[in-house]
């Protein structure tokens, strides 16, 4: 395993930024994810870490060594790709013991058979190593990709969306699974991921890219709590979080320089005592079982908040509101206090 | 007035791919999934009656221009008719026809000819498309341009190609001859290319080769450009060299375009016969006569017309059955 520095890199592909000067470092490890849109540049940055692309400018470095210019097979690290990526025409099997069949590794067969087997029981597959690659389902051939990735222990593993293409029950077992698999073997893994919750339970801490510049970088916690700015904190959180202009709540004590005002729903109360932040009429109510979504009325607002699943308001209710640690974000977004 | 039989060279291929079964299984399973109630607002006519009409004009063709031609050949192929005494009595012989065919030497070198004319085409146009392809799908500047300039022979006719070659190839005043000597000092009228026993098939396979490569490497690049461009990154990073890509994800993804691609110009070249007849019409005196030129010699010089129909169904069921053989290997490969 080893540690990951980017320091200054830049690409562009043609007349377009993908990465404009950025810095971020990734320690032994540790299980970085770098969550952001579609065109933030966070599968660039995977790219070049990997050396499948090459860099403008700026160096990247690898176990504390220059790799600016190395060539993939000599980094040492695995990729694990969106689209699966299995060589069709082999066996699970074969899928997973190509990486120790070059003949740098000098592996006898039996030594790759019991590195085989060992990642298959790992991931639960060993009873689907004589299966083509193919005749797997998308559950099954992603996690094969994640064993040919693990079968080689490499310095940094690289994941592009691993999960993005599986149902939802799936993905919530293999985010276990691969978190799981990180700490036993105490992997470095830089993880990309446009799923919000993806980084928050498996990430020791999140990047936010943002056209091609890293917005903020730390714990998901540190993250869901105090995001720089209004973008970092609607990433996170679903239901979103509101975001209102400070003139709706005028009762609720702030910063002066505060222009849009940061409601989390789970942070939004009925008011028990002392004075209401505003007053709201319920619009709709969305009942999920364990929990209820409230959409509400603030003036000419909508917004959205949590309420218990056995709550008796009805639609055209009027409550009483409290915000409990609001954010306050000034006229460029930016979070005051940040 | 009698119609002479089936045209020489084209035997029914095609019903090597197309087979009945499938049309009537189609329609089948059409009436089985339409709707009960769209089915019965159709006038009257049952949802199967209605898939029939539908396929009907397919299978009037296919039993005007493959199946009728085929059953008559058989027929023919039994009897002594000649196609030029319209008159004469016709008499069933059996299957004297075939033995005298399998009895004949001349038809038995005709048949060698046209193996190794097979065999060598197939070879050199299949490493020489693969090989172009690949270079081509290195996607360098200017491919696409380079792709349209080699595609231009396969777009040429037959006959034009089989005339100018001729001229090409003339010891006096061709170019082929001319350019030889130029890399190899020898006299350019020192050899005919088509009058020479030794070198009449060679002509005949690089003009074939010069005309037909495109084809193999299109079919062949069509395979190249199947394989997406992440199993290839998938391999660079798990550290396989640029040899072992090759020869464990690029070849053997490429394989059922290569095959199909064997398998068409194989189907082509066994029925191989204008470029035969245009270039050395069989000679230099049979050393060229593939069996098409045979079959044709019998049908329309001889006019043993039984004879040549038998001679053509012996060539069916011998391409038929390589094909049927192959087309198996062929699913199996795409089947991995």
């Amino acid at each position: 395993m080893a540690d990951v520095s980017l320091k200054g890199v830049s690409k562009s592909f043609r007349d377009v930024a993908a990465i404009r000067s950025l810095d971020m470092d990734i320690a032994d490890g540790e299980f970085l994810v770098l969550l952001g849109p579609t065109g933030a540049g966070k599968t660039t940055t995977l790219r070049l870490v990997a050396g499948l692309e090459r860099a403008d400018a700026g160096s990247i470095w690898i176990d504390g060594r220059d790799m600016t210019k190395e060539p993939p097979p000599a980094r040492d690290v695995t990729f694990v790709f969106q689209q699966y990526s299995l060589y069709p025409h082999m066996t699970v099997y074969d899928n997973i013991a190509f990486p120790l069949r070059s003949p740098a590794r000098r592996l006898s067969e039996d030594q790759v058979k019991a590195r085989v087997d060992e990642v298959a029981e790992m991931l639960r597959i060993e009873h689907k190593l004589k299966n083509k690659a193919t005749a797997l389902s998308g559950g099954e051939m992603q996690r094969v990709a994640i064993g040919r990735a693990l079968v080689r222990r490499p310095a940094i593993f690289l994941m592009d969306e691993p999960l993005s293409s599986l149902d939802a029950k799936l993905r919530a077992e293999l985010r276990l699974e691969l978190k799981r698999i990180q700490r036993e073997l105490g992997a470095t893994i830089l993880y990309v991921t446009h799923d919000q919750i993806e980084a928050m339970t498996m990430a020791d801490r999140i990047g936010v890219l943002r056209e091609g510049a890293l917005v903020q970088i730390g714990t998901p916690r540190e993250i869901y709590e105090a995001p720089v700015d209004a973008y970092v904190a609607a990433k996170l959180g679903s239901p979103r979080i509101n975001l209102l202009p400070r003139t709706a709540f005028p009762n609720v004590p702030g910063p002066p320089e505060a222009v849009t005002i940061g409601a989390r729903t789970e942070n939004i109360l009925f008011d028990g005592a002392g004075a209401a932040s505003a007053e709201g009429a319920v619009d709709w109510i969305e009942h999920l079982g364990d929990q209820n979504h409230l959409h509400l009325s603030v003036g000419a607002h909508k917004m959205v908040m949590l309420a218990e699943p056995d709550t008796e308001l009805a639609v055209g209710d009027r409550v009483h509101l409290h915000l409990q640690a609001p954010l306050f974000f000034d006229g460029d977004g930016r979070r005051i206090g940040a | 007035m009698a119609r002479p039989p089936r045209d020489a060279h084209a035997f029914p291929i095609e019903s090597i791919v197309t087979d009945n079964s499938i049309l009537q299984k189609g329609a089948d399973a059409v009436a089985r999934a339409t709707p009960d109630g769209v089915a019965r607002r159709v006038r009257g006519l049952s949802d199967r009656a209605v898939a029939w009409i539908f396929i009907a004009p397919t299978i009037i063709l296919l039993l005007a221009i493959n199946i009728f031609p085929l059953i008559w050949t058989i027929q023919l192929s039994l009897t002594n008719y000649r196609a030029n005494r319209p008159n004469a009595e016709v008499r069933d012989v059996g299957f004297r026809n075939y033995e005298r065919i399998l009895g004949n030497e001349d038809i038995w070198f005709s048949m060698q000819t046209t193996a190794s004319f097979v065999v060598l085409t197939i070879a050199i146009q299949t490493i020489l498309g693969f090989t172009l392809a690949y270079l081509i799908d290195r996607k360098f500047r200017g491919h696409a341009f380079w792709t349209t300039i080699i595609l231009i022979p396969m777009m040429l006719s037959p006959a034009v190609v089989g005339n100018f070659w001729r001229f090409l190839y003339q010891p006096q005043i061709g170019l082929f001859n001319y350019v030889v000597s130029f890399f190899t000092g020898a006299e350019p009228s020192s050899f005919t290319m088509l009058g020479d026993v030794d070198l009449a098939m060679w002509a005949i396979v690089i003009v074939d080769t010069w005309m037909w490569t495109p084809y193999t490497m299109l079919i062949c690049l069509a395979g190249l450009r199947s394989i997406p461009d992440y199993i290839y990154e998938a391999a660079e990073v798990d550290r396989a060299s640029a040899w072992r890509r090759f020869w464990s994800i690029t070849l053997p993804m490429a394989l059922p375009f290569v095959m199909l691609a064997v398998l068409f110009r194989g189907i082509e070249n066994f029925k191989m016969f204008d470029m035969v007849n245009l270039l050395t019409g069989g000679g230099p005196g049979s050393i060229t006569e593939v069996a098409s030129i045979t079959l044709k010699r019998q049908a329309f010089e001889a006019w043993r017309t039984g004879y040549s129909s038998a001679f053509a169904i012996i060539l069916f069921v011998t391409v038929f059955g390589l094909g049927s053989i192959y087309v198996k290997a062929l699913n199996r490969v795409k089947q991995r």
